[in-house]
Order: C-alpha cells, then sequence, then structure tokens
C-alpha cells in the first residue's frame, strides 16, 4: 500500500477573504453593542453621543476584541478554504454553520459579549451613569479586605457560608437521590406513581415552595408544631425556633451546650448557622428528585445478569450495593457531585426571597452580594466591584469541579 | 387501555410543564409581615382607605406654564389603595392642567430596581417616586432635575413643607424631589392590658422611664409582653435622638455610634431586654409588633399611622390608642420616614412633569389625601387635617423640632444594618453594649467613608 499522492492545496482567494471579513465584522459589530460605555438616557437616545462614548472608554476593549476576532477570522477562513474544493463537504459546512448561526449570534451577543463586558467593567470602577474608571486590580484587592479590615469582611463571609452550604448540601443531596433511585426502581406497584410524585418539588417553581418554606417556619407554623407533638410524646416541651431568623451556629451551640463559649470576634468558628441550615433542609428537599431521575436512568443501564451472578456467588443485598451498583454509578455521581457544587456555591433564590442574606450575615452568599452590589441595594451601585467578585467566585468553583472531576472518575470510562 | 393512558400521562405531563414555567407571579403572597420594619421604609402609610373623595374640580390653575400637548408618564410603587389615591390624584391634575396627559403605569414591586435599569437604557418614566436609594443613584449625576426653578415659578418654597422631611432630596443646597408623603412613630398601646394590670393609662407626658416602669409592672403578671421592639435601627432611632445623639454627625462625616448619649439609649433598652420588660415580636410568637398588639400579646409598642388599617382590616375588635412617642432625658424626638416625586432630567416636557409634581405635593392635592386617610400631608400647617384620632396622635411625632430623617448619605443603608445587628447581637447575649456598638461604629464609620 502506498499513500495517495496527496492533492496540491488549492488556495481559494474569493470565499477564503469574504469568511474572514464578515466574521471580522460581525464579531466587532457584537462588540460595540457590548461596549462598556456609560448609560443613561443621553448617551443611550442619541447614536452619535453613544459613539462618542465609546471612542472615549471602550477603544481598549475593542481592540483586544479585534485580535480575538481576527483570530477566529483566520481560523474560519482556513475552515472554508479546505472543504471549498470539495462540493458535497462545502455544502456540509455551510448548511451546519447556517443552521448554528442564529444561536451563535444570540449568545455571542447576549451571553459571551456581555461576559467579556463584565470582565472588563472588572477592572474598573462603574457606576452606570459616569463613564467607567481604570482601577486596575482594586476591586479584586478589596473582596479579600476582610482579612486585615472586619468592617470589610462581607465576601469573606458570604465565601464562607456558601462553603458550608456546599459541603453540607452536595454529599447530602447525592445520597438521597442514590437513594431514592434504587428504591424506585425495585419493582413494585405504582412505581410510575411514586416517580411521578417525588420528582414533583424538582419541577415546581423554587420560588413558590421558597414562600411556602417561610411560611412553615414560622415560629408559630407547622414545623415548630410538628416538633412540638413529637417531644409532647415523650413528656417533654418544645421550645419554638424562629428557623430563619436564628443566627447561632451550628459549632457554637455545640460548643456551648459542653459549657464553652466562642466569641464574636471568632465568628468563622461558629458553623453554619440555624437559619442557613434551615434554607439547606429546604433545597435538599427541592433538588434531590432532579438527581434522582439522573441516577434512575443510570441504574436502567446496569445489567442485571451482574446481580444474579453476584447472589449466586451468595452476596448479600448491601455487599450488591456497595460493590456492583455504586461502582457502576461513578461515573453519574461525578456528575451529580458537579453540578451539585456549581449550583450550591451560586445559591441566591433562596436567600432574596426568605432571609435577604439573613440574621446576622449568616446567610448571605456570593450571589446575593454580588446582586447588591451591582444593583446599588445598600449603597451607590458598584458595577466594577460587582464584576470582580462574579469572577472571583466563578474561579473558585473551576478550580472545585476540576478537582472534584480529577479525584472521583480515577480510573472510569468518561462518558 | 393502554392510549387512555398514554393520554393521561401526557396530560399529566404538560400540566407539570405548565406549573414549572408558571411566572414568580403566580406564587402565593409571601406570609403578611415577615419583613415588617422594613416595610415602613418603603411605604409609610399603607391604609386601603375609605373610597377616595371624588375630586372636586380644583380651585387654582396650572401651577406653572407648560408645553402643549404634553404627555408624561408617572411610576410609583403601591397596592390598589396607593394606586387609587394618585389616580385620584391624576384627575384633580387633569381638571387643573387640561392640557398636559398623565400617563399612569405603577410598578408593584422592585421598584427601585426596575427605575434603575430603564434609566439606564434611556427609557424611564417623566415622573416617579424618589426614595434615598433612587436619590444616591440619579442625583450625583443629575439624573433626576433639579426642581428649584420651577417653584420659584410656581411661588412654591422649600419652607412650605416639614423641614426633615427635605433633608433626603437636597443636593448642594438644590432640591431633587418634592416629599409627597411621611410616616413616623407613635406609642401604641391598649387600654384593656392596662386595666387588668391595674395601672394607669400613658399620657402624653411620659418618658421611656415611664415606658420600662409600666412595661415591667405588665410584664411581672406573665399574661401579656410589656414593651414590644424588635432589633430594628428605626425603632432605636427615637430613643437616640432622645437621649441626645443620631446615628451620624451633622456632617454626614463621623458616625457617632460610639458617643455616650447613644450607648446611654443602648443600655436602657438592653437593661430593659434583660428585665424582660422588652420583648421582641418573635418572642410572643407574633411576626412583627403590630401583631402582637392586634392579639393581645403584648401592653405597648412603637409603630406608625399603618396600624390605623392593620387594625380596621385585620383587629377590628381591638380597641387600642396612639400617643406622640415617649421623651427621653435630652428631648423628644421621632424618626420620620418619607418618599418622593422627581423629574427625569431627560424628560420631553420638563415643564409638565415639574407641574405634576408641585401639584401632587401641594396644599390643594395633599389636603385630599389626607381626607383618605392614606398618609400624613407634607406641609406642617395641614396635620389638623388628619381624620383617625390615633393618626393624628402618632402624626405629632413628626413636627417635633429634634425629629429627623434616617438619612446619612449614600450608605444609609448599610450604617442602619450596622445598628440593627449590634442590637441583634446585645439581645442574643453576644456581646455587651460597648462591644456591639463599637463594632457599629467601625462598620458604619467604613461605609460612611466609603464612596
Amino acid at each position: 500500500m502506498h499513500a495517495e499522492p496527496s492533492k496540491p492545496k488549492q488556495f481559494h482567494a474569493l470565499p477564503s477573504i469574504i469568511t474572514f471579513v464578515s466574521i471580522f465584522v460581525v464579531l466587532l459589530l457584537i462588540a460595540v453593542l457590548n461596549a462598556p460605555t456609560m448609560g443613561g438616557p443621553k448617551v443611550m437616545n442619541s447614536i452619535t453621543v453613544f459613539f462618542q462614548e465609546v471612542k472615549a472608554t471602550a477603544l481598549p476593549f475593542l481592540a483586544v476584541i479585534a485580535v480575538g476576532a481576527a483570530v477566529i477570522g483566520l481560523v474560519a477562513a482556513r475552515m472554508i478554504n479546505k472543504v471549498w474544493g470539495n462540493t458535497r463537504l462545502r455544502r456540509e459546512t455551510l448548511t451546519g454553520f447556517a443552521f448554528l448561526a442564529p444561536y451563535l449570534l444570540v449568545t455571542l451577543t447576549f451571553t459571551i459579549g456581555v461576559v467579556l463586558f463584565a470582565f472588563y467593567i472588572s477592572f474598573h470602577n462603574y457606576d452606570i451613569f459616569t463613564r467607567p474608571t481604570w482601577v486596575g486590580l482594586a476591586n479584586y484587592a478589596e473582596a479579600f479586605k476582610g482579612f486585615s479590615d472586619s468592617t470589610k469582611r462581607d465576601f469573606l463571609q458570604a465565601l464562607y457560608n456558601v462553603l458550608w452550604y456546599s459541603i453540607l448540601v452536595v454529599p447530602i443531596q447525592t445520597f438521597l437521590a442514590i437513594q431514592m433511585a434504587v428504591l424506585l426502581n425495585k419493582p413494585m406497584k405504582g412505581k410510575q406513581i411514586f416517580r411521578t410524585i417525588f420528582y414533583a418539588p424538582s419541577v415546581t417553581s423554587s420560588v413558590v415552595i421558597t414562600l411556602i418554606f417561610v411560611w412553615l417556619y414560622l415560629k408559630g407554623g407547622y414545623i415548630n408544631a410538628l416538633f412540638n407533638s413529637i417531644w409532647g410524646l415523650f413528656g417533654a416541651k418544645w421550645t419554638t425556633v424562629n428557623w430563619l431568623g436564628d443566627p447561632r451556629g451550628l459549632i457554637q451551640m455545640i460548643v456551648e451546650a459542653l459549657g464553652g463559649k466562642i466569641p464574636s470576634t471568632q465568628w468563622f468558628f461558629r458553623g453554619p448557622s440555624i437559619a442557613w441550615m434551615a434554607i439547606m433542609v429546604q433545597n435538599i428537599f427541592t433538588t434531590v428528585p432532579t438527581f434522582m431521575i439522573m441516577f434512575l436512568a443510570a441504574l436502567q443501564d446496569i445489567n442485571p445478569a451482574l446481580y444474579e451472578a453476584a447472589s449466586m456467588e451468595g452476596a448479600s443485598p448491601r455487599e450488591m450495593h456497595s460493590k456492583i451498583t455504586l461502582p457502576m454509578l461513578k461515573p453519574i455521581i461525578s456528575l451529580v457531585v458537579v453540578l451539585g457544587t456549581i449550583g450550591t456555591l451560586q445559591v441566591f433564590d433562596q436567600v432574596y426571597l426568605a432571609t435577604k442574606g439573613g440574621p446576622l450575615k449568616t446567610s448571605l452568599t456570593p450571589v446575593f452580594l454580588i446582586y447588591q452590589e451591582a444593583l446599588g441595594i445598600n449603597g451607590p451601585i458598584h458595577m466594577g466591584y460587582a464584576s470582580a467578585l462574579a469572577f472571583i467566585l466563578a474561579v473558585i468553583i473551576f478550580i472545585f469541579t476540576f478537582i472534584q472531576r480529577r479525584g472521583i472518575e480515577k480510573g472510569t470510562e468518561r462518558y | 387501555m393502554k392510549r387512555t393512558l398514554t393520554v393521561v400521562s401526557l396530560i399529566l405531563v404538560l400540566s407539570m410543564i405548565l406549573a414549572a414555567c408558571a411566572t414568580p407571579a403566580a406564587a402565593p403572597t409571601a406570609a403578611p409581615g415577615v419583613e415588617p420594619t422594613k416595610a415602613p421604609a418603603v411605604e409609610p402609610t399603607k391604609a386601603p382607605a375609605a373610597e377616595p373623595t371624588k375630586p372636586e374640580p380644583a380651585a387654582g390653575t396650572c401651577p406653572i406654564e407648560v408645553e402643549p400637548n404634553a404627555t408624561i408618564t408617572f411610576s410609583g410603587w403601591g397596592d390598589e389603595s396607593e394606586q387609587a389615591v394618585y389616580k385620584a390624584t391624576i384627575e384633580r391634575f387633569k381638571a387643573v392642567c387640561p392640557t398636559v396627559t398623565v400617563n399612569y403605569s405603577p410598578i408593584p414591586a422592585d421598584f427601585q430596581t426596575k427605575l434603575k435599569a430603564q434609566m439606564a437604557g434611556g427609557t424611564a418614566p417623566d415622573v416617579f417616586y424618589v426614595d434615598d436609594q433612587l436619590m444616591t443613584a440619579f442625583a450625583p449625576t443629575e439624573q433626576i432635575m433639579a426642581l428649584d426653578d420651577f417653584m420659584a415659578q410656581a411661588k412654591v418654597t422649600r419652607e412650605d413643607f416639614i423641614p426633615a422631611l427635605m433633608t433626603i432630596f437636597t443636593q448642594n443646597g438644590k432640591t431633587y424631589a418634592l416629599p409627597k408623603d411621611w410616616g413616623t412613630l407613635g406609642l401604641v398601646y391598649l387600654p384593656e392590658v392596662f386595666k387588668e394590670v391595674g395601672i394607669a393609662e400613658p399620657t402624653d407626658k411620659w418618658t421611656w422611664e415611664d415606658v420600662r416602669t409600666a412595661a415591667k409592672k405588665i410584664s411581672e403578671g406573665g399574661k401579656y409582653g410589656g414593651f414590644c421592639m424588635g432589633a430594628d435601627w428605626a425603632r432605636f432611632s427615637p430613643f437616640a435622638t432622645s437621649y441626645g445623639n443620631a446615628f451620624v454627625s451633622k456632617d454626614l462625616k463621623t458616625a457617632t455610634l460610639d458617643t455616650p448619649e447613644v450607648l446611654a439609649a443602648a443600655q436602657f433598652v438592653a437593661d430593659m431586654f434583660k428585665e424582660k420588660s422588652l420583648v421582641r415580636a418573635a418572642d410572643v410568637s407574633a411576626s412583627w409588633c403590630g401583631e402582637a398588639i392586634g392579639k393581645k400579646l403584648v401592653g405597648m409598642t412603637t409603630e406608625g399611622g399603618w396600624m390605623v388599617n392593620t387594625m380596621k382590616t385585620t383587629f377590628a375588635d381591638v380597641e387600642w390608642k396612639a400617643l406622640p412617642i415617649p421623651s427621653g432625658p435630652k428631648n423628644q424626638s421621632d424618626i420620620i420616614f418619607t418618599n418622593g416625586i422627581g423629574v427625569n432630567a431627560s424628560s420631553k416636557f420638563p415643564k409638565a412633569s415639574a407641574a405634576f409634581v408641585i401639584y401632587a405635593t401641594g396644599r390643594d392635592n395633599q389636603a385630599e389625601i389626607v381626607k383618605t386617610g392614606f398618609a400624613y400631608s407634607t406641609h406642617p400647617d395641614q396635620a389638623d387635617l388628619i381624620v383617625d384620632p390615633n393618626d393624628k396622635a402618632i402624626a405629632q411625632g413628626g413636627l417635633l423640632p429634634d425629629t429627623i430623617v434616617a438619612y446619612w448619605g449614600p450608605n444609609t443603608g448599610k450604617i442602619n444594618d450596622a445598628v440593627s445587628q449590634a442590637l441583634d447581637r446585645i439581645f442574643l447575649g453576644d456581646q455587651d453594649v460597648a462591644t456591639a456598638f463599637k463594632q457599629a461604629q467601625a462598620e458604619a464609620q467604613t461605609a460612611l467613608d466609603s464612596k
């Protein structure tokens, strides 16, 4: 066998140049639409004023995007050049991109363009109604000033809260999801009905569920009443707890029960507060069904012959669960843990509706802080600072999920 | 059989999808009074009044000369009763300035956020409510218009209004919005509790010490709580000011939370809590102190004009009385919550917009609004138009010379939160008064120093 003589590389000038220019222009246009300029009626209602502002503040942004656009244009031109000679390939490629184009344009304009805008703004001070002013890494430094100045520790406290949230919620919800999936996989009457009912919390709007739980968690609400009747069975009285208003931390209560005390200057030793844990319970209730469905689907893929062989060898149900089911589920467990981490580190809905940062900032989360700073809820608008916080959070999430995927998926096949 | 099962499952799935896509507006309204103490700052009065009086042909002409064929949009927050009040205002305005068309588009939720977004995008209404958050967002860059020239044309001066109300809306000596209404706190109590415990009812000469003595006597009986108060900066402010100092210095540069006066006021409150003459709403299983009064769980509390409506609608058979805020060692002073109406600086019809603002906050319109029981007039000479006697008593606090609006500049929210959290820590037993307020002082000073 000898290699085919390679076809001479042809350069199709017109298609390549058209591709390059059109992609470059479109990307630059999207960049201009997302240009970091002052906002407000004077700028938004007049194209000339808008372009003045672009010239004044957005040129470095456009320059960087232009470089990126040129690179993408070149890559696209090369690709078009390669397939142009072959009519079939050419048609396939063009059709493919024609179908992708609407989605790509919308995503580039409203998601990726905005993310790049936010990244650029994170190095500026920006309050929408004045021009963004360059401050370099000052916003990023400000986020961590809490280490030296305890009056500026909002972001650190938010990170602390959300890390506890992740550490407690992700394992619990993964474990419960596996258990429920295994349970609902067993042959029984009404399996489908139960699967539908169990899945209902994930389908219901999280706003609705949060508001219902706020009502349940009231000091005179049903949860306290339930505990009261249970305690009453043993003849004891249950002191009603103001679930969503109690800032005492988990570790703090354990220490105090043992007779110690954690001073308020060492707030970071106190653990998640009762209010925060109440929100965790509510979130676990809402998210377990979604992951349960994923595990149910994965369980269908496990060959029943494995279980038959194991039972013939004399394995107990528990051994079958831990030696067959769980290892076969490892890729899905990895997926669920990663998704769970990403979700828990970004918790916002429940905080906004139920506690608004909570008793003494014990349910403050990074996303809620970003919301407050970006929209100027408690002070002036700090868009630049909020963007910096958002990117710090993104990096943290990325690092966590990277470590998790490496750790859990060691030695398993990747889907 | 299989077919029907498929159809039923499809219907089930469809209904679940519909449920999932339901807009949040379909959510049940939040448990009443989940954050009652925040409510006053945003909506000072909440009376679903008796029907607003039919607008009589207004005496008077248009406050200023307006553009011909002007059409303006007006936005505010508020429930149906507030919307009814402002619809009536627009009708009266139309009689006075017939060439101006006013389109009312109320924004019931997330008003400040929506308005900032609209302003950033250049589509904000011509006239809208302005509170301290919007003043901070819009005034420094003059997105709202200074109204002094138009006020001069209409022969309206800043002195026409209650002085404390103008502080929020003033920047560099210029007026950026005119106050539309206000609320304040008064001493609210249940006469039957006092009768049952056998002590004399409060009078308008009472001091905080008298309140403490009475509360102690009431709570000793074990049946009622004495004085209800939450860990709330707004409820604490009258204590602080009547002891001689506010949260921040007059030049808005230094926090004054570690001054002897404020510490003395805090110690007073802390002592009341420790001896159990002061209880929080949660301690008596109520969601806010107004509910504690309505459910007859406590003898006294400090609440505002919104109690008139709450008691009328939810606790109609409970007899209650109100008096002006008690006095402290240094003076008798209260806290005022207020909001104003301002004009978009990019409005295409600035004169018409200013005319509407001046009319809505002017004596004629304010008198009509007071008669509906919805809010107090922003003109001090109209205080006796208030209909309900309890409401009238509460309103007296707003006219006292040392009464303040708790506004400390752009970071007001953070400073007030620092005070609330300090009180929270004291009530929890986590810190003593000195430590708690030292921390609050540091936090407030950081907030004042930041841009």
